[in-house]
């Protein structure tokens, strides 16, 4: 999967799960501040990204370091790669 | 602000503080009384119903002292079953919001910040009705009492901005109410309050003479909400409630 895929993909998640514009989509965009989440909503959060990605998302510490969504794109970048090496 | 208007706004205050205190002098006991007669033969259950409809009474009660120069207007567009649950979603503008919300005909708790309980006699009885301190509550131990009070078919009622709007504009909605509403699938009603602004403002303890409406909106049932997330859902909830307060000031 492309860096511009994740970023796409991710992206749909806020819009969807979220209904927040296209718009305000940006890479610096601060999840708590800028697109107005709470901590709670980052358990709805993980969960739609689990779905759309199809992957397990279980590192709680690095789920809690998450601020803005260039976080986001490295965090499932990351969590992808590390199930693309166990199957293989 | 002319003399006389100064003369007529401590005058109204005068009226409505000295009523306060001797209604609530007469009332409160009145109702306890009332509610501890009736103890021994109910159950704790009816008690704690006859209990919380004494509260809206109460608030009724204090928000009729001021009438004609402080009139509240209820509009139910919603004719809901008053025995049945719900989640009731309020705009929040002043500390009298609290009493106004003794015009619903559900049994109630409310959903309050610290300060509420810090009131003498007043903060015993909202901690004796059940109301719930979220700030004070782990997330888990609120959800718990929150879904019990709605089995037992009490409703909740929620100020989702957390403190009361200087500037009429509505704030961000916190998501607790909507997931609350997304587990239990009670239906979410969406109140409007309009015009208690200045009864009293904000910093102030000085009620201005003015017209308080509360919308009661159709209530939002289950189907239409189980597909959104809770925090699409308090910003849908939250648009709604601000066209209506729009249409309700001649804003839209």
């Amino acid at each position: 999967m492309t860096e511009q895929e994740i970023i796409d993909k991710t992206n749909k998640v806020f819009e969807e799960s979220f209904e927040i514009e296209k718009e305000r989509l940006v890479p610096s965009a601060h999840i708590f501040t800028d697109l107005g989440l709470d901590s709670l909503d980052v358990v709805d959060l993980v969960v739609a990204l689990q779905n759309s990605f199809g992957v397990k998302i279980r590192n709680e510490e690095k789920v809690r370091d998450i601020r803005t969504l260039q976080d986001i794109y490295q965090f499932i970048s990351s969590v992808k790669n590390e199930e693309d090496k166990k199957s293989i | 602000m002319t003399v006389l208007e100064r003369v007529k706004l401590y005058l109204l205050n005068l009226h409505f503080y000295i009523f306060f205190i001797l209604l609530s002098g007469t009332v409160i006991p009145t109702l306890t009384l009332f509610v501890i007669i009736l103890r021994p033969i109910s159950s704790r259950r009816g008690t704690m119903k006859r209990f919380r409809r004494a509260i809206n009474w109460y608030g009724k009660i204090i928000m009729a002292i001021p009438f004609p120069f402080i009139r509240v207007r209820y509009e139910d567009e919603g004719k809901d079953d008053r025995d049945k649950p719900y989640i009731f979603v309020c705009n929040h503008r002043s500390a009298s919001d609290a009493f106004l919300i003794g015009v619903l005909p559900n049994e109630l708790v409310q959903i309050v910040n610290v300060w509420p309980f810090r009131i003498p006699v007043l903060g015993l009885y909202a901690k004796f009705s059940g109301y719930l301190n979220i700030k004070r509550m782990p997330p888990e131990q609120f959800r718990q009492k929150a879904m019990q009070l709605l089995d037992d078919g009490v409703s909740i009622v929620f100020f989702p901005e957390g403190t009361r709007s200087t500037t009429g504009q509505i704030g961000a909605f916190h998501g607790a109410a909507f997931r609350l509403a997304l587990e239990s699938r009670v239906p979410v009603v969406p109140i409007c309050i309009s015009g208690s602004e200045n009864i009293p403002p904000k910093g102030s303890s000085l009620l201005r003479a003015g017209t308080i409406r509360f919308r009661r909106l159709p209530a939002i049932v289950w189907n239409e909400y189980k597909d959104l997330t809770a925090f699409a859902f308090k910003n849908r909830v939250r648009i709604i409630i601000e066209h209506e307060l729009r249409i309700m000031e001649n804003k839209a």
